[in-house]
């Protein structure tokens, strides 16, 4: 294994742990302050280090360093099965993160005649290995709402357990209409394939080529990573906490964090499978690098715009009332704020114009797009987190009976409607 | 019978409305319009930035902590006749009586507190005073304190808050 394969796998690997844990607390964050903005309330905007408060991000900081001084609490009447009680968070929390693993975050980096995979784990069966792995964390719950030794604690398992049976059969045979789509279990192969034109105008996501396939995946989605309206596993109305009510301080947290990331590698999974993953739409890999100035061009021209326009917003935003008397140093934030961007921007020119002299197959120009391709996937990540966010302050919660019968009754039939029509479509095709 | 009958239209039995999706995007567009409204402006959200700014709309009715009237002379109006001790369902207001000197009235209170870690603020004490010696007007909702002690309001306390609307000293005793 040559220096080169080290540092790229390793800069995957660092990059999925980021993407993965760095990323919980601001959706933490976001969906107290996405929700109380649907609300027309504020969220956590207090919380501040020195003046600095991020729009609050800094709260799920301080969230976190509650919870870890927290007293361990072991419920006294739970006397067997104490090191699985202790365990079964993690399982959950490691069941979600290692089924991030296998997206990749952009397109296979050539240097120096060697193809790597930009994946944490760079193999070529990701979407059987997320099959396998996430249906894992569901075990985390049975095991913490079992050995709770707590009425509803087994309730809220016994719920999560069967609404697992219940979706992750349309959820494989969903995945299944798609793999028959892509003719490839390979995340990568199906980015690749999304990034061609369909009927010579619409990018060829999986979105527009199978859209009951998407929406089904998209439902099933939910509901595995029991986000409302399926969260009938802690429905607090019914069953107070469900599997959680005897966990408290980091064990509870452990699960909290694993239902985020959960949620994040859904995501994940979703825009790579249905919405073109890293790419642009309309435009492939070797698109990008055969018009690579006209790229550097674009990024220096989309970069001040944009950057103008965050500036106006955070100068507008991060203010109060004119009728309040302080304002809590948000007018110094902004200045720095501004200065920081200002330079960033001004770097990214400065670095742009150096690109625009290099040709399209040097390395800088393979790191420039990787790295273009990399923040297009977080920018989609980002996006359809929020989307996750949005729809649990929009829609209520499904009964129990209502969820089973739309897992068994409808979504089942549908999707091996859709294998089959898929299959005549494709053998037809051919 | 000449009753009027109203046939109210059931919903949710036609195939729109039983494949949920489009009552799905109603729903989202009506929260997404919050959420845009108020990310593009957000001091438009109508909040009240406590403690920066503070509540302007507590009434005359409003019930905050208690104080203790004086009289026109400026002295206690109370007369030590426990009835607000015995109306308390907390049980939170201790009253010592003694002799008062100065020929005004015969009786007043030698010591008057109030612990507020127990009061549920009902009122039924200044509903139950005979001599409108004890008010809640002061309009003050909140009480802070580093001790329990603190909470527990003595007679000279009590008689330094200055009650927030008209009516500052007892009606009741002149």
């Amino acid at each position: 294994m040559s220096t080169l394969a080290i540092v790229v796998t390793l800069g995957s690997i660092v990059l999925a742990a980021l993407l993965a844990l760095l990323m919980i607390p601001v959706l933490v964050w976001l969906e107290r302050r996405v929700a109380g903005l649907i609300q027309d309330r504020l969220g956590p905007n207090r919380t501040n280090v020195g003046g600095f408060r991020l729009g609050g991000v800094v709260q799920s900081f301080a969230d976190v360093v509650k919870l870890v001084f927290k007293e361990e609490y072991y419920p006294s009447h739970i006397k067997s099965g104490k090191l699985l009680f202790t365990l079964a968070p993690t399982i959950m929390f490691v069941s979600a993160l290692l089924a991030f693993m296998t997206i990749p975050f952009a397109d296979n980096v050539n240097i120096a005649g060697e193809s790597f995979r930009v994946q944490a784990l760079p193999v070529d069966y990701g979407v059987l290995w997320f099959m396998a792995i996430s249906s894992i964390g569901v075990i985390g719950i049975l095991f913490g709402g079992w050995l709770s030794h707590n009425k509803y604690s087994l309730l809220g398992a016994q719920r999560a357990g069967s609404q697992l049976l219940g979706f992750e059969l349309p959820l494989g045979l969903s995945v299944i209409a798609m793999v028959i789509t892509y003719e490839s279990v390979d995340f990568n192969v199906m980015v690749d394939y999304q990034s061609g034109v369909l009927f010579g105008f619409l990018p060829a996501w999986g979105v527009l080529i199978q859209p009951l396939a998407a929406l089904i995946f998209i439902i099933t989605m939910f509901a595995e990573t029991n986000r409302a309206p399926f969260n009938v596993v802690e429905g607090e109305s019914e069953i107070i906490a469900g599997h959680m009510t005897e966990f408290s301080a980091m064990k509870f947290a452990m699960y909290f964090m694993g239902e985020y990331i959960a949620m994040n590698t859904a995501s994940a999974v979703i825009i790579t499978m249905f919405f073109g993953g890293y790419q642009l739409p309309w435009l492939s890999t070797q698109d990008l690098f055969s018009n690579f100035s006209s790229v550097v061009v674009a990024i220096m021209v989309v970069m001040p715009i944009v950057i103008f326009f965050l500036i106006k917003w955070m100068k507008k935003n991060n203010s109060v009332r004119a009728t309040l008397s302080s304002d809590g140093g948000r007018a110094f934030e902004t200045k720095v704020l501004t200065i920081v961007l200002i330079s960033m921007t001004a770097l990214i020119e400065l670095i742009c114009l150096y690109l625009f002299t290099q040709s399209s197959d040097s390395l800088s120009a393979t790191i420039t797009i990787t790295l273009l391709q990399i923040a297009i996937f977080v920018f989609k990540l980002m996006v359809f987190n929020i989307f996750f966010i949005i729809v649990r302050w929009t829609l209520p919660r499904f009964r129990y009976d209502q969820i089973q019968t739309l897992g068994w009754n409808y979504l089942l039939p549908l999707s091996l409607a859709n294998i089959i029509i898929t299959a005549i479509v494709v053998v037809g095709v051919n | 019978m000449n009753k009027k009958i109203k046939t109210i239209q059931r919903h949710g039995k036609t195939f729109k409305d039983r494949i949920y999706i489009p009552a799905i995007i109603e729903g989202l567009k009506t929260t997404i319009k919050h959420l845009a409204h108020n990310v593009s402006d957000i001091n438009s959200v109508d909040v009240l930035e406590y403690p920066e700014e503070q509540p302007t709309d507590i009434t005359e009715r409003y019930r905050g902590l208690h104080r203790l009237t004086h009289r026109e002379d400026g002295t206690i109006s109370c007369v030590a006749c426990f009835m607000c001790a015995t109306a308390c369902p907390s049980a939170c207001i201790f009253i010592e009586a003694t002799q008062r000197e100065d020929g005004v009235d015969e009786k007043m209170p030698q010591k008057f507190s109030i612990d507020t870690l127990e009061c549920i603020f009902c009122g039924y004490c200044v509903e139950a005073c005979p001599c409108d010696a004890i008010r809640m007007d002061t309009g003050i909702f909140s009480l802070i304190g580093r001790e329990r002690e603190d909470f527990l309001l003595d007679k000279e306390k009590l008689l330094s808050f200055k009650g927030a609307f008209a009516q500052e000293d007892s009606i009741a005793r002149k």
